[in-house]
């Protein structure tokens, strides 16, 4: 088959996934209490809708969805709540977690199971049952379930270009009936037939399982060239149909929605089986830890018990709540699992990288690996000169960190960070205006 | 910084942990690794030198180094600042100036172009990756300026046949090199027979080094091996030495009378593919656009056939590489990369 690739830049990392691919998905039991941060998903906090002493319910509402562009927060255990407490979350800010004690009856409230639902159902259902973006990114799935202009087509991200992280690898071999049921719902709320389902090559047998398993003629599933960072929303979308979203623009500006095989399957556990977003499957790797493995996880699990469970660690330096090119490094293990949690990984001195940062030797590296062919080195040294608006004309806001001008520099420079930096300035900066 | 890291080391101990920010993995490719690489690729020319000319090439290209890495030692202590050398890129720039040398020059040329190179071309604007100009070029034009005569003396091959022991006769030149006798290069060849069309040059021993020039520009061979070995390991732009030997073809063509006569003695003769591969390809002083780096090699190429043909000198390799330099940020200006999805703005309607 021809690998479908994007346009320019991308790096070729070690793909590390042979540590956790071929185990199975295991049920993690929970431990005695758990911690629900109020801060899940990209947008407002979520409003507390229990107080402390409450009895609740496993998938009982505990946390309202503030405003269009946010999530409800459901209880993963049954139990007493205990209180309120501020602790870092998965993104690395530090946000009210609601403390639940967990009674182990797991007594568990469900919406009703939809047959077949029409179209405002299943948005409904899936504002309801607080789905976001599985893949990392959190994005409330219902908001885009609903775009404002016509689709003309429904991408599944089944990339996973993230190295070490195997869990839509896996789901894609282990559920791919109920991901694809998850698909139709998708298909039916955005009022679209067709479907292209991307997936890098290194994923042979989950193209495979995909293809088996797919009954849908509208339904097309492509295999991906392995390059990093092809899951990237702008550059599946140009692998895949060749368009490019405009500057600024969303997918659905150009009639495409990209959603992740893990936000399908929550979907389709939501609207089939009226289940809201509790727990997640994600995989736990790296080489400290003793044993990598795929796991299935309440929200609200703190790493040291999964750590625990998983047979306690090597001797490591770094802990990283996502994937090694984007995910947030923590400053413990008290850190709890939540929606977006698609992996944790615990990394050696040898796996990491040098983060010293030495002069810029100007080699161009950066600019050559960079997707959306900006200049990382000049924006570097723009922002560190306070050069805002020189920036900014270098289209600093079109940066997508995906860390790909890090990973190639040989003097070790921050650059991500400044094109973050960047950003925050520009947004500051215009605002003003 | 490395005790920085060892810092770093001693915490996790007790128990916490490195946070940074993504990515957290990365390439293990240093600046100083990148070095290395050169100063092996640098290794090819200067052992076919010192074969070529004798032992007293090595010793001049050593006082380069010397020379080199002083300059930038001296600087970071009279700002009192970490000292850069062990980064390697002053040993690379004193390597490049020593090759660059006619192996007769006298000791203090080699040792006054070195500093001049880190000190005042790289150290004075910034230090690593800031100079405006590629060091050993600017060095080079500077010392050609200043000591003309001595920058225009070449020596023949030695005849091992005959004379083995001239490898260690090349010290009689250490204080001043008026006793050698000059030899004839290839260049100036070129330079008198361009306006018959035809030009008398052995090419074979041209691309094996058997012939008049600087140390490390004679044996074509031996920069071709570099420039598989830096190609190899991703070190240089393969865009770079492509367009500004693709340019000097079409512009030897252009300006010579009969110029297919003169493509491969042009392309062999003086500091050319020296150039093209080790100093024109420099990372501070290249443009790092696609079209920028396409039209700097180009225009390269251009003003170094248009120094040998109707220049003074009759080389011009390093005074085009030391013009482009100049131009490299602009030229990156103008073909400012769009990013994916741009879209052009639109004039607010009025």
């Amino acid at each position: 088959m021809f690998k479908l690739t994007f346009k320019r830049g991308g790096i070729h990392p070690k793909d590390m996934k042979e540590l956790a691919k071929d185990s199975a998905f295991e049920e993690m039991p929970t431990g005695a209490k758990v911690y629900i941060p109020l801060v899940q998903h990209i947008g407002a906090p979520c409003t507390p809708s229990v107080q402390v002493g409450d009895y609740v319910k496993v998938g009982q509402n505990i946390g309202l969805a503030n405003g269009y562009v946010s999530a409800n927060i459901h209880s993963s255990v049954s139990g007493k709540v205990l209180g309120f407490e501020a602790r870092e979350n998965a993104a690395g800010k530090r946000v009210r977690h609601i403390v639940i004690e967990n009674d182990y009856k797991y007594d568990e409230v469900f919406f009703e199971p939809l047959e077949n639902p029409t179209k405002e159902e299943i948005i409904l259902r899936c504002k309801e049952a607080g789905i976001v973006g599985m893949g990392g990114a959190t994005f409330p799935t219902h908001v885009k379930l609903e775009p404002k202009t016509p689709i003309k087509a429904l991408i599944i991200n089944g990339s996973e270009c993230e190295p070490y992280i195997t869990t839509d690898y896996r789901l894609m071999l282990e559920k791919p009936v109920e991901i694809l049921k998850g698909v139709d719902l998708v298909k039916k709320a955005l009022d679209t037939k067709q479907v292209f389902f991307g997936i890098e090559s290194n994923k042979g047998e989950a193209i495979k399982n995909i293809i088996k398993h797919a009954t849908d003629e509208q339904l097309s599933v492509f295999e991906l060239k392995t390059k990093y960072p092809q899951g990237g929303e702008k550059q599946l979308i140009y692998a895949l149909t060749k368009e490019s979203v405009p500057n600024g623009g969303l997918p659905s500006d150009i009639g495409y929605i990209v959603l992740n095989v893990s936000t399908c399957l929550a979907l389709y556990e939501a609207v089939c089986l009226g289940k809201s977003s509790y727990s997640r499957y994600l995989t736990v790797s790296g080489k400290g830890i003793k044993r990598p493995a795929n796991l299935h996880v309440r929200i609200g699990v703190p790493y040291e018990e999964v750590v625990e469970y998983l047979g306690g660690t090597n001797e490591f330096v770094k802990i990283i709540s996502g994937g090694p090119m984007m995910g947030v490094s923590m400053h413990n293990l008290k850190t709890v699992v939540s929606k977006g949690s698609s992996a944790i990984l615990l990394l050696t001195e040898k796996e990491i990288r040098d983060v010293s940062p030495t002069p810029c030797i100007g080699c161009g590296r950066c600019a050559r690996a960079c997707p959306m062919n900006l200049m990382p080195m000049l924006i570097d040294d723009f922002i560190l000169h306070n050069r805002v608006d020189d920036a900014k004309a270098y289209y600093a806001m079109s940066c997508i960190e995906c860390g790909c001008c890090a990973y190639v520099c040989p003097a070790k420079r921050p650059l991500v960070q400044s094109q973050r930096l960047a950003k925050k300035l520009i947004r500051e900066k215009d605002m003003h205006h | 910084m490395s005790d920085k890291s060892a810092e770093v080391k001693k915490e996790v101990v007790k128990d916490k942990y490195i946070v940074s920010s993504s990515p957290h993995v990365g390439t293990n490719l240093t600046t100083k690794k990148i070095m290395l690489h050169v100063i092996i690729a640098l290794s090819f020319p200067l052992i076919a030198g010192v074969v070529i000319f004798g032992l007293y090439s090595l010793f001049i290209v050593g006082l380069s180094v010397a020379g080199a890495v002083f300059g930038e030692w001296i600087y970071n202590k009279a700002r009192k600042a970490p000292i850069t050398v062990y980064d390697l890129s002053a040993v690379v720039t004193g390597l490049i100036l020593g090759l660059n040398l006619p192996p007769t020059v006298p000791f203090y040329i080699p040792v006054v172009g070195g500093i001049f190179a880190t000190l005042f071309v790289k150290m004075l604007f910034g230090g690593l990756g800031k100079n405006f100009a590629n060091p050993a070029a600017t060095a080079r034009v500077f010392l050609s300026l200043s000591w003309t005569a001595q920058m225009t003396r070449f020596m023949s091959p030695i005849n091992y046949a005959q004379k083995p022991l001239d490898f260690f006769a090349g010290f009689n030149n250490i204080v001043s090199s008026a006793k050698y006798i000059t030899s004839a290069t290839p260049l100036g060849t070129i330079k008198t027979s361009a306006q018959t069309g035809f030009v008398d040059v052995n090419l074979l021993d041209m691309f094996l080094g058997k012939i008049g020039g600087s140390i490390g520009e004679v044996c074509a061979i031996a920069i071709i091996l570099s420039l598989i070995y830096l190609l190899v390991f991703k070190i240089i732009d393969w865009k770079i030495p492509l367009t500004y030997i693709v340019s000097v073809i079409i512009f030897t063509l252009i300006f010579y009378k009969k110029g297919y006569n003169f493509i491969l003695p042009t392309l062999l003769s003086g500091g050319l593919l020296f150039g093209a591969i080790f100093m024109l390809t420099d990372y501070a002083t290249a443009p790092k656009t696609f079209w920028g780096v396409i039209t700097y090699a180009a225009l390269a190429g251009l003003l170094t056939i248009l120094i040998r043909r109707y220049g003074g000198y009759p080389e011009g390799v390093c005074l085009s590489i030391v013009l482009v330099n100049i131009v490299a940020p602009l030229l990156d200006k103008i073909f400012k990369p769009r990013p994916l999805g741009y879209v052009k703005k639109k004039k607010k309607e009025a």
